[in-house]
């Protein structure tokens, strides 16, 4: 009777076990009746212009059968839980990174990870721009639609007009507009430091002014001959966010801003100026339209700096899983979401930039972008171009924040980023740290 | 009927597999990982001893900032739930008026995601539009609005307050539990020997109730010590690291990739609350005789 009861007792322990093990596969694709899923694992603003590829993924599915099941995660998390997803092995068959020539190899170990597309027809129509970002030692494994991306400051032409101020071109100009502006009770320039990354835009999107100024700045960088303490103008620019905050041209209590508050504010006219990327006119006259030809824009003159900062990599990009149980129905994706036809739609239909990576694509810039940028030098900005910065973004922010709360010292951040910058060169085994 | 039964031991191994599958495996392999340099850039997994603990305890501001932020977060979070819940306790047992419905309501909150939580707040202390600095301002006392989770000196306190607010009424819940427990026939002896209300309560009521002192304690350190999701909704650790706490920092290592590090903040903090635990459950467990 006890030998029975014990035999029953583990089979059913057994059992019980057995069920939860199953319960925890990897929820990647599903097969059920036959039918192909691939999976879509994507941030929110990670996803090409997220309505219209969830529109032609159901155009997809229609056309060949294969369901398209996209997993959208808010932006703050994505990049981190794709680190373990794809580290556990429970990546999903298709998955966007934010993509720079410098960090794309760490984050996502694309030789153990991701679908070779060295040798599809598309990756040759890519922009050559762009190929780096996506590329690892000379393969090619992801797909982009997005942009090289510049940072403008964006302001408000009625305000500025009716204080007979114009746009500034260097960092005392730029500090005297501000305090006409403030004197109108109206916030100078709208800062977000709540969202945590926006702030550190000015550090590091000026860099191709510290380049100009020291050439070789960048590499030597790199190679760990210098340190980021050394960079005196970066810590000016830093000190001059400061000053902006101090003397209240961030506003009154702006350290809870976030980045989506921004449109509102500029668009009510209670903020004369804000960061953003082309295509902001469209997004802000959408939404309040008495805003219409009122927006102009300028290059952020902290640092007094006058050169544009481009970043290559621009966004996010799609990575087919090399593990995935279905890899040539993935590159049958991206083959078809690549047809020019589709790539116009993409465009044309998605919201957002005026420019996408792909030359036959003809971009929508407007007279004054192009006039803009034939007027003024150009540049790589400095995250896409140092190592160790892109993924210390987040901390570098919690820092300024710090600043601007009076807890740290522009000293004090620039040490916490060499530091950091040590600690993953240190995780890398760099030989330039050893 | 055989009071001292003794049930086969395999009676229990259902859960038995489930504890050592699901909490003591992970907690065994974390402890491991705190050993080894795993981290998100590489598929190597190397042992490298207590590098990572040199690290965190080797006098780094920063992380020694985190576990004096968790441990004051503890302590100011334990004795305000711990008072404020006996108070309310003892307010809800002596005959108060619909003493079931404020029960129920102050209750409610500890039902809520910390998440509904943290953005409720969020948005009545935002420092311009917020209920808070609102009706401040309108009764003309603007001196006293506050960027209450922007500036170093009120983002901690608001963090704690926040926190006691949601958690007091359930340590309020097991002291009511615990003062019904309490025989009246001792308080009835007490006022006929003519005990006021303080030697009542320091002389019957707080003997008698120690035990569940002692387990909401344990409850309010062990949780105030594992602390993330207050922190996290409300400041992200801001500004700056000013309201970091570790399991922020456990997070936040997590999240650059630096799986072992993360591994090893996570055992130092489950140290930590093993000490803290024993010694607080040695100390409040003594007998209380009369």
């Amino acid at each position: 009777m006890m030998r029975k009861r014990f035999i029953f007792s583990l089979a059913s322990v057994l059992l019980l076990s057995t069920l939860l093990l199953a319960g925890c596969n990897s929820g990647k694709s599903t097969e059920g009746s036959g039918k192909v899923t691939l999976t879509f694992g994507t941030s929110q603003s990670g996803i090409p212009r997220t309505g219209i590829m969830q529109t032609m993924a159901k155009e997809y599915e229609q056309e060949t059968g294969v369901k398209i099941d996209f997993q959208v995660v808010p932006d703050a998390q994505w990049r981190d839980l794709i680190k373990v997803k794809l580290a556990s092995g429970e990546a999903p068959d298709i998955f966007n990174v934010d993509v720079d020539p410098l960090s794309m190899p760490a984050n996502v170990r694309p030789e153990e990870n991701a679908i070779d597309l060295t040798n599809e027809e598309f990756t040759g129509r890519m922009s050559e721009e762009i190929l780096p970002t996506v590329s690892h030692n000379d393969k090619v494994y992801g797909v982009s639609f997005a942009p090289t991306k510049i940072w403008y400051v964006y302001y408000n032409k009625r305000i500025f007009q009716e204080l007979g101020i114009e746009p500034p071109t260097s960092y005392a100009e730029f500090k005297a507009i501000s305090q006409k502006i403030k004197d109108k009770d109206i916030i100078p320039f709208y800062q977000a430091p709540a969202s945590g990354w926006y702030q550190v835009l000015p550090l590091f999107e000026t860099g191709p002014n510290y380049e100009q100024t020291a050439a070789g700045t960048y590499e030597k960088l790199n190679n760990n001959e210098m340190k980021i303490a050394d960079m005196t103008q970066l810590k000016t620019v830093i000190e001059q966010l400061k000053e902006f905050a101090d003397l209240g041209y961030f506003g009154k209590d702006f350290l809870s801003n976030t980045v989506e508050a921004g449109i509102e504010a500029f668009g009510q006219e209670k903020a004369a100026m804000l960061l953003r990327v082309p295509g902001t006119e469209k997004e802000v006259s959408e939404a309040y339209p008495a805003m219409k030809d009122n927006m102009g824009f300028f290059v952020m003159p902290w640092g007094d700096n006058q050169t544009i900062g481009v970043n290559p990599g621009g966004s996010a990009a799609m990575f087919g899983n090399k593990n995935s149980k279905h890899p040539e129905e993935v590159l049958k994706f991206f083959r078809w979401i690549t047809e020019h036809d589709h790539l116009q739609r993409v465009f044309d239909e998605g919201e957002g930039n005026l420019t996408i990576c792909w030359p036959e694509i003809e971009p929508k810039l407007t007279q004054d972008y192009i006039d803009y940028e034939k007027n003024h030098e150009k540049g790589t900005v400095m995250q896409a171009a140092v190592k160790y910065i892109d993924p210390q973004w987040m901390d570098i922010g919690k820092d300024l924040s710090g600043m601007f709360a009076g807890a740290m010292t522009p000293d004090q951040i620039l040490q916490n980023i060499d530091k950091r910058r040590a600690e993953q060169a240190k995780v890398l085994k760099d030989e330039k740290w050893q | 009927m055989n009071a001292n039964k003794i049930y086969p031991w395999y009676f229990s191994s259902g859960a038995i597999v489930l504890y050592l599958l699901f909490i003591v495996a992970p907690a065994l392999l974390g402890i491991y990982y705190s050993f080894t340099d795993w981290n998100s850039y590489s598929s190597e997994k190397n042992f490298i001893g207590l590098e990572h603990f040199r690290t965190i305890l080797a006098g780094d501001p920063t992380y020694l900032l985190f576990i004096k932020n968790t441990v004051l977060f503890t302590l100011v979070t334990s004795i305000a739930k711990t008072i404020l819940g006996l108070f309310l306790a003892l307010l809800l047992v002596s005959g108060v008026k619909a003493a079931n419905l404020h029960r129920m309501i102050i209750f409610s909150p500890q039902v809520l995601s910390f998440l509904i939580v943290g953005l409720v707040f969020k948005s009545l202390l935002d420092p311009n539009n917020g209920f808070v600095n609102v009706t401040l301002r309108s009764m003309g006392l603007d001196v006293l609005a506050q960027n209450w989770l922007g500036s170093l000196t009120w983002a901690m306190p608001s963090i704690m307050a926040v926190d006691t607010w949601k958690g007091m009424g359930y340590i309020m819940v097991l002291f009511i539990a615990g003062l019904l427990a309490i025989p009246r026939d001792y308080y009835e002896a007490a006022s006929i020997d003519g005990a006021g209300f303080g030697q009542k309560l320091f002389r019957i009521t707080i003997p008698m109730l120690m035990p569940t002192i002692t387990i909401a304690t344990v409850l309010n350190i062990t949780y105030g010590l594992r602390v993330f999701d207050a922190v996290y909704v409300l400041t992200n650790g801001g500004p700056g690291n000013a309201t970091d706490v570790i399991n922020t920092a456990v997070y936040s290592s997590f999240a650059k990739g630096y799986w072992g590090l993360g591994s090893a903040l996570s055992t130092i903090l489950f140290v930590i609350m093993a000490i803290i635990s024993f010694f607080i459950i040695r100390l409040m467990n003594r007998k209380v005789e009369y």
